[in-house]
């Protein structure tokens, strides 16, 4: 039983890291960490339509740019305060997983990969499109958030998106003791067995998306407000959609902390990359990509499974047999 | 003990157990991040903080403008550097990728000003990303200096730390409007096709003003997206308007597409303007013998004839030098990013001080003569005190053909 | 006439978009790969055409063939090397492990090749063919080269329906997208006709890149827009079809000229993509439905 004191240590050490930090710490190192919390809500976000009921959502971009531009218009529109214009933003994207989750979510398995992904790129086409509301290919700037001071700015943020993640993981982890959670789970062992027990597939799938929905554009919504400027090809951007995935996947695919653990590390390794290698990141972003889903699929806990399968890929010279199904941890 | 075995132990739980991997990365960078301060200089350098679009989309555009930086920094540097008062110091520029993505840019610029702590700033490319970014500088009043910042959309935020070298975009269209009315009298029918984009659009509403001003009938105006590959639609529709006068803008790969995709339709008309891409190389060796007779308008060209004040000492001296460290001609993007350096210098100097508020002031009062041109500033500050050269290409040369002081040629009609 | 001229210009783009995704369609069909490396390897084909023309003086249209050679061992050593090593994972490793790969083949071809935009500007340029010269009445105007690109890529779809019907490898590779573990039973090696199928696949992209040289610009940016395309074709179509992908461009191409005329240029995009979402709910196996096998 040594593992469960391990564990909340590790909670325990960033908690403290966590509350110390706008006390102490530049103003980058703040901005580093709101970003890592924005990366820890979407990871977690992705988690509860990918993760746990194991359908290949490619839609966080979509749901992230639709908080992004409700939140922004209703900013640059109006004067209420920022909380409102964030509930907005995530209120539109529950909208539109809901008008949209019906019809796609009877799709399975590649459809409904490519699906999702299209829905990221149809949006980025409306919004260019509508350019008396969202500003087109222009982008869209918003009013600054009325707070002058640097460092309060810096720390607001940071608050904000730590709340985000807060209740990303928080909801991630009700659902996952809830009901809702058993139906996914269930969902995703296997579907029509699920069917079959009486679990209603499209009313629970729906739910899920919608909370993965809420959760990325509240992100989303916090994003627009704190650059100031958007536009259509930066807020849906489809890295915005591979990238949770990625963190998912280091940390450990469906589990509670696993997205939390991967969004982290996958920032540490990005802030260290980016800074040393400037015109080559997106290759080696892909190399990691490629690396981790090839030789650890399961994750950090398959690292020695991982490294055995280097060695017997080097040993028998390259061609391999088909790779173990992913068993999400 | 086997060590596949003390490694799998010390990683089992994925979920919760890679939670303490994670939170001991996390404390090891910020370690390692709280050891790094900002480098202590050796001399004072002045720090100019350049965001760019080193790759990405907009890589070509932003590996020029970093070529007219470099050339400035280089030839400032060896004279010494910039004169504050009695000292010189030398100029150091903090350069850093936002991969052609705006947002990221102003995360960039915003690191400039409270990590690197830059004394001033350039702005990233572009219309868009400049207007972005100059939120972040009038945050912390850093003095920014715009080089490709044409559009006035960029400057109705009501800033004051913003001074942008390119005149507004009326300035491109209306010069061309007056050549047309004045040598092609029988042009009446105008079709404008323009990317959805901030600056091209712009641009194509000014034409339209333009163009409206004197008369013309606009019989086409339409909009492409910015990913579009085939323009056949909109040129068979603007092929069934019959126009005298064909305008596009965009970027210079649009530009390509389009001028190809005209002769491809057959589509002939008395003049053809395209803007920008006639001003680079590029253009003209993609696109061959279509290039002929095509008109544009730029704000700089080596054509020009300025003596100025500033460490080039003149237009010609400037174009040799590009020449001998670069081996090509400048084109306006080079120029106009070695002219916000030149203009910073001539404020620094004249001011006596890298103090930002008497900068500021120095800037607003306007009056370089640089190699680029008398830069002055209007009051939201915007470039308002030089003629933007109007060209055609003439058997695969560019011809300038106004303004008269500098013009080497006369506008021919018919495109085909 | 303004509307035979906006079909007869759907009827090029089509035949372009065909070999596009024609490639694409076989290794989402066979492999149940989604291969969003295609896009890229269009472009590198592109590239390498544009290198033997401006280098070497070879036509982009005798170089084709070369193209597809050059990406054929390409796509057989990724297949083999990273692709089959996930051939069973669900989707969601597939595809992402696929863009990974294109992430880094576009970022290698963008410092190999820099991001300016090339072009192969055919000298002599190959002229229009005006019908209104030999029928004055009718207004119509078709380039050349557009007429040649389309052309040569129905010729490369034709081969490779050709390969498919008629040899060996190719019955083999229409059983195993049939059902591959029927097939394994039949004495398919399935692994030989994974690793051949995602060759061809990047085979035609290269030529599909190549025949493109001369009328698009070359980027290593480029690569999502052909993607793009690909997607709504093989939806529309059919996957894995030849004949699916060859109706789906043409549809495409025309309906895009269409939208463009209707409802301007700026929404042809949004119009593609309506269309494909529209489609993966109501028919998700395209216009031709699973009937079209081959």
């Amino acid at each position: 039983m040594k593992r469960i004191p391990t564990a909340l240590l590790g909670l325990g050490v960033l908690a403290l890291v966590v509350v110390i930090l706008p006390f102490t710490a530049t103003n980058y190192l703040l901005r580093l960490t709101t970003i890592a919390f924005m990366y820890i809500a979407l990871a977690s976000s992705w988690n509860i339509v990918g993760g746990f009921t194991g359908y290949p959502s490619f839609a966080t971009a979509a749901f992230f740019g639709i908080g992004a531009y409700a939140s922004g218009i209703l900013r640059a529109a109006s004067s209420l305060p920022l909380p409102v214009t964030w509930l907005f933003g995530a209120a539109a994207a529950t909208v539109f997983s809901l008008l949209v989750g019906p019809a796609i979510l009877r799709l399975r398995g590649h459809y409904f990969a490519v699906a999702s992904l299209v829905l990221a790129a149809v949006l980025r086409e409306i919004t260019n499109a509508a350019t008396a509301l969202t500003g087109g290919g222009m982008g869209l700037n918003l009013p600054t958030s009325g707070v002058v001071n640097v460092d309060m700015q810096t720390r607001l943020y940071y608050v904000s998106m730590l709340t985000a993640a807060v209740l990303t993981v928080s909801l991630a982890a009700l659902i996952w003791r809830s009901r809702l959670g058993w139906a996914m789970r269930c969902i995703e062992q296997n579907e029509d067995a699920a069917i079959v027990l009486g679990v209603n597939t499209l009313a629970t799938k729906i739910l899920g998306f919608a909370a993965s929905a809420a959760t990325a554009g509240l992100v989303g919504a916090i994003y627009a407000t704190w650059i100031g400027y958007i536009d259509p090809t930066d807020a849906f951007d489809d890295l915005l959609s591979i990238k949770p995935i990625i963190m998912a996947f280091i940390g450990g695919v469906g589990t509670i902390f696993g997205p939390v653990a991967g969004a982290i590390i996958f920032l540490v390794l990005e802030e260290f990359v980016w800074r040393n290698v400037l015109n080559f990141h997106a290759g080696i972003l892909g190399i990691i990509i490629v690396a981790l889903l090839v030789f650890m699929p399961g994750g950090l806990g398959s690292v020695g499974r991982g490294i055995d399968r280097l060695r017997a890929y080097g040993r028998a010279g390259g061609v391999g047999g088909a790779a173990p199904p992913v068993v999400p941890s | 003990m086997n060590f596949r075995t003390v490694r799998l132990g010390v990683l089992t739980l994925p979920g919760a157990t890679a939670l303490r991997v994670a939170a001991r990365a996390a404390v090891a960078a910020l370690t390692v991040s709280g050891i790094m301060t900002n480098g202590l200089a050796a001399e004072p350098a002045i720090r100019i903080g350049a965001p760019l679009p080193l790759t990405g989309a907009l890589s070509p555009e932003g590996v020029k403008l970093q070529q007219g930086y470099e050339l400035w920094k280089d030839t400032v540097n060896a004279a010494g550097g910039i004169a504050v008062g009695a000292v010189k110091r030398p100029i150091e520029i903090v350069y850093y990728d936002y991969q052609s993505v705006t947002p990221k840019a102003v995360q960039l610029a915003e690191k400039l000003a409270t990590d690197d702590k830059v004394d001033f700033m350039f702005s990233p490319f572009g219309s868009g990303a400049s207007k972005a970014a100059s939120t972040v500088s009038e945050r912390y009043g850093i003095p920014t200096l715009a080089p490709t910042a044409s559009s006035s959309e960029v400057y109705d935020q009501g800033y004051k730390n913003l001074f942008g070298t390119f005149t507004a975009n009326d300035t491109l269209s209306e010069p061309m409007a007056d050549i047309v009315k004045a040598r092609a009298p029988n042009v009446k029918r105008v079709a404008i096709l323009a990317r959805n984009d901030l600056y091209p659009l712009a641009l194509g509403q000014e034409f339209e003003k333009s163009s409206k001003k004197r008369g013309l009938e606009i019989v086409y105006f339409e909009k492409y997206a910015i990913n579009t590959l085939d323009h056949a639609s909109a040129l068979t529709e603007i092929k069934a308007a019959k126009p005298d006068w064909i305008i596009a803008t965009g970027y210079i790969n649009d530009m390509i597409l389009i001028r190809k995709q005209m002769a491809d339709l057959g589509i002939k008309a008395q003049i053809v303007t395209m803007i920008n891409a006639p001003a680079y190389q590029e253009f003209i060796d993609a696109t061959g013998p279509l290039a002929d007779n095509v008109t544009s308008a730029t704000w700089w060209h080596p054509a020009v004839r300025y003596e100025s004040k500033d460490v080039f000492g003149s237009s010609v001296k400037y174009t040799e030098m590009f020449q001998k460290k670069f081996n090509a001609l400048p084109d306006f993007t080079n120029a106009t990013g070695s002219s916000v350096g030149v203009v910073l210098q001539m404020a620094i100097e004249r001011a006596g001080t890298v103090d930002r508020d008497k900068v500021r002031e120095t800037l607003v009062k306007g009056g370089f003569d640089t190699f680029f041109g008398p830069l002055s500033f209007n009051g939201v500050g915007q470039a308002i005190s030089y003629v933007p050269p109007v060209f055609q290409i003439q058997n695969g040369k560019p011809v300038v053909i106004y303004p008269d002081v500098i013009k080497g040629g006369d506008l021919k009609l018919g495109v085909r | 006439m303004l509307y035979v001229q906006i079909l007869i210009n759907g009827i090029l783009l089509g035949g372009l978009y065909a070999c596009i995704a024609v490639g694409f369609s076989l290794v989402w069909g066979v492999l149940n790969v989604i291969n969003i490396l295609h896009g890229s390897f269009i472009v590198l084909g592109a590239y390498l055409a544009f290198f033997a023309y401006t280098k070497l003086d070879i036509h982009p249209y005798l170089f084709a063939p070369f193209a597809a050679l050059v990406l054929f061992i390409l796509g057989y050593a990724v297949q083999l090397t990273i692709i089959n090593r996930v051939i069973e994972a669900p989707v969601l490793v597939t595809l992402t492990t696929t863009f990974g790969l294109a992430l880094l083949l576009d970022n290698l071809m963008l410092v190999a090749f820099a991001a300016n935009f090339r072009k192969v500007s055919l000298k002599p340029p190959l002229g229009i063919i005006d019908l209104s010269d030999t029928f004055p009445s009718i207004d119509l105007i078709v380039p050349v080269d557009r007429l040649a690109s389309m052309l040569f890529a129905l010729l490369f779809v034709g081969l490779l329906y050709w390969l498919l019907r008629h040899t060996v490898v190719g019955r083999a590779i229409v059983a195993v997208r049939m059902d591959r573990y029927a097939a394994t039973l039949m004495g398919v090696d399935t692994t030989k006709v994974f690793a051949v199928t995602f060759a061809l696949g990047a085979a035609l992209a290269g030529a599909a890149g190549a025949l493109l040289s001369p009328i698009f610009p070359i980027s290593p940016l480029a690569g999502t827009t052909y993607l793009g395309k690909a997607f709504v074709i093989c939806v529309l179509g059919g996957l894995g079809s030849v004949s699916g992908a060859l109706v789906g461009g043409l549809v495409l191409g025309v309906l895009e000229s269409f939208g463009a005329l209707f409802f301007g240029p700026e929404h042809s995009l949004t119009l593609s993509f309506t269309v494909l979402i529209l489609l993966l709910i109501f028919r998700p196996n395209g216009i031709m439905g699973k009937r079209g096998f081959v």
